[in-house]
């Protein structure tokens, strides 16, 4: 996979929490540059800050100290609606839990990020669907979540984080709560992705093996950049 | 977010939680319901009462012997020219009557254009056997055609030279007895017979006759010596003015101060307008009562956003993550609380109305509801926007609240 420009940078990013009178660092000054088109694996121990990392890459946060460049704009300099704009257009989530609406279908779970972006409805509805063939749900489309295993809600999840066309897939643990076989499809699926058609893949895991699949390898300890490595030949 | 959406979600909400929806609906149904049945309640006291007084001629002035305020604020709800239930003419020498003195003294006031007359008794009549009692009005026929309100509605009013000659109202002419009385037919009224020259446009079953032949007809009622009198002004922009002028001629002749006074004179206008202003009064009451449910219901929506934004914390997290903008999140809640303002409202109006249509029954049609109850459009307009602006505003800090929420931390929520 070609790697382009920078996508995403973090300069010298701080993460403080305060626990009453104590401040617990989270992340301590972390600088990393993320490429567009790059596959990355974020890895740590439990409290290693990668779940922090991965909040502020996402849009989700704001850093204590420190800068976040995502396309060229610094978003702690964003208003709220403009970095929701920007966090709903550039990138897609993938929680470990799924985290779909309950209460509504596959479908409509899928065409929500459409519907924030004001997306005309009839090019929402054909985004849906095609989106939905990809990752082979079209005949559960009109199923609850909870009507769906594991395996078939975190296909949806990827669905809804793909209907936008993001540059970014934002995974969290994409398959920690799958068995190992389903769990693999997830990852050939994201793999895939970043092969065919170019998004850039972030993926936060403790599980060492799943390194394999990325490109681009970020070892955290202590809410700091332990290594960062990368495969000599992209794939 | 489009708004169609946000309603669309927003709707999704209040499906998708039924039983709290529900409950939180009944509330402001419980609300607008009792709104809407107190307001039509006084609409209806309301009608009744203009129905009652409306024809009464801003112009006529009734004046009856004995002093009590409120017999005239309340009593005698009958209109003038038809007697009065409080007049307190007798042959006692120590009760105040009203007689021929009191008559010329209102002819000397200027300002007075005709007086009637009158005297009133029930009488047993029948009519091709078949018998009843009635309240007959004796009048004087030169008088009366020019003050009463009543239109005629076959043959003719009561003039000068009658004798044995009555005019009926229109219930006694045609479903009082077994076969309905015509014009020129001959009833018979305590062993008397005379002939029906007119029958009046009106409900009633009164009998009018001229006053000498309603002494000869009512024993107790002694000669020259009147129930009532009932005064038509020439200005009805002036009736107050003639009023006082009126007492104090009266007070005059009749020898007596404001403290020792012993005649009583009313005017239906006067009445009307303060009858109407304790009317809207005890409206007002009834209403601001009927208020407290709403703001019950307030609170209980208030309560169940509250609630749902807690529930529903980690679904605000998600749809943050995936672009929805703060005010996409305060839309959907607003139209949330909004659409169970709006439901609750429609359903409270049906509610309402339904009870409206029920309480004059359930009350045994007491006097004041005798007209029935009335719901006006404006009060169903007023109880709708009501309920959803209640709706909106009891919603407005959960709203808010829930689109404040840091999608991080909403994320994190169990």
């Amino acid at each position: 996979m070609k790697q382009n420009s920078t996508l995403l940078h973090l300069e010298n990013v701080w993460k403080i929490y305060k626990m009453g009178e104590v401040e617990v660092p989270a992340l301590r000054g972390v600088t990393v540059n993320i490429k567009k088109g790059d596959f990355v694996v974020i890895i740590g121990a439990s409290g290693s800050g990668k779940s922090t990392m991965m909040n502020l890459i996402g849009c989700l946060d704001m850093p204590s100290k420190g800068t976040i460049i995502l396309k060229n704009q610094d978003i702690s300099k964003l208003s709220e609606s403009d970095l929701a704009t920007l966090r709903g257009s550039t990138i897609g989530f993938i929680f470990q839990q799924y985290n779909l609406i309950p209460s509504i279908s596959a479908f409509e779970n899928v065409m929500l990020p459409l519907e924030f972006l004001e997306v005309d409805e009839k090019k929402a509805i054909e985004r849906t669907k095609k989106i939905l063939d990809i990752v082979g749900l079209s005949d559960k489309s009109h199923h609850l979540p909870t009507q769906l295993s594991g395996g078939q809600q975190q296909r949806v999840s990827i669905a809804r984080s793909l209907v936008g066309n993001p540059e970014i897939i934002l995974a969290d643990e994409p398959t920690g709560a799958l068995d190992s076989v389903t769990g693999r499809q997830i990852l050939d699926m994201l793999h895939k992705l970043w092969k065919e058609e170019g998004k850039t893949i972030i993926m936060v895991t403790h599980d060492l093996k799943l390194a394999k699949y990325a490109h681009t390898r970020i070892e955290l300890q202590d809410g700091k950049i332990l290594s960062i490595n990368q495969k000599s030949e992209v794939g | 977010m489009k708004l169609r959406k946000c309603l669309k979600h927003a709707f999704e909400m209040v499906v998708h939680s039924k039983l709290r929806s529900w409950l939180t609906i009944l509330g402001i149904v419980i609300g607008v319901a009792s709104v809407i049945a107190i307001m039509s309640i006084g609409s209806g006291m309301q009608e009744s009462m203009n129905d009652q007084l409306g024809g009464l001629g801003g112009d006529i002035l009734t004046l009856s012997a004995g002093f009590s305020r409120s017999s005239r604020m309340f009593g005698g709800g009958g209109p003038p020219g038809e007697g009065s239930s409080s007049s307190q003419a007798t042959d006692e020498d120590d009760e105040p009557v009203l007689d021929k003195t009191d008559v010329q003294a209102l002819r000397a006031i200027p300002d007075i254009e005709a007086i009637d007359t009158q005297i009133s008794g029930t009488v047993d009549v029948s009519y091709l056997g078949k018998k009843g009692s009635v309240k007959l009005t004796g009048v004087d026929q030169k008088s009366w055609s020019r003050i009463t309100t009543s239109e005629i509605k076959e043959g003719r009013m009561l003039d000068s030279a009658d004798q044995n000659v009555v005019v009926i109202g229109e219930k006694l002419a045609e479903s009082f007895f077994d076969k309905p009385v015509g014009l020129n037919q001959m009833i018979t009224i305590e062993e008397n017979v005379f002939r029906v020259v007119g029958i009046l446009d009106d409900d009633g079953n009164g009998i009018y006759m001229p006053i000498q032949m309603a002494y000869q007809v009512l024993d107790d009622k002694e000669n020259g010596v009147y129930d009532s009198i009932v005064i038509k002004i020439k200005n009805e922009d002036e009736l107050e003015q003639v009023m006082n002028k009126t007492e104090e001629k009266l007070m005059l002749v009749r020898h007596v101060t404001e403290k020792t006074k012993d005649f009583s004179l009313s005017s239906s206008k006067l009445m009307e307008a303060t009858r109407s202003e304790m009317m809207s009064s005890m409206s007002n009451f009834l209403v601001a009562i009927a208020a407290v449910s709403l703001i019950v219901g307030a609170v209980g929506i208030a309560n169940t956003m509250f609630t749902s934004v807690l529930e529903k914390t980690k679904e605000i997290g998600i749809m943050k993550a995936i672009g929805a903008r703060n005010k996409d999140i305060l839309s959907i809640f607003l139209l949330n609380a909004g659409l169970i303002g709006l439901v609750g409202g429609f359903i409270g109006i049906i509610l309402g109305i339904v009870m409206s249509a029920l309480l004059p029954a359930l009350m045994g049609e007491t006097g004041m509801l005798r007209g029935g109850t009335f719901v006006a459009v404006n009060s169903i307009a007023l109880a709708l926007s009501a309920s959803v602006l209640i709706g909106i505003v009891s919603g407005v800090v959960p709203a808010y609240q829930a689109s404040k929420l840091k999608p991080v931390d909403a994320l994190r929520y169990e």
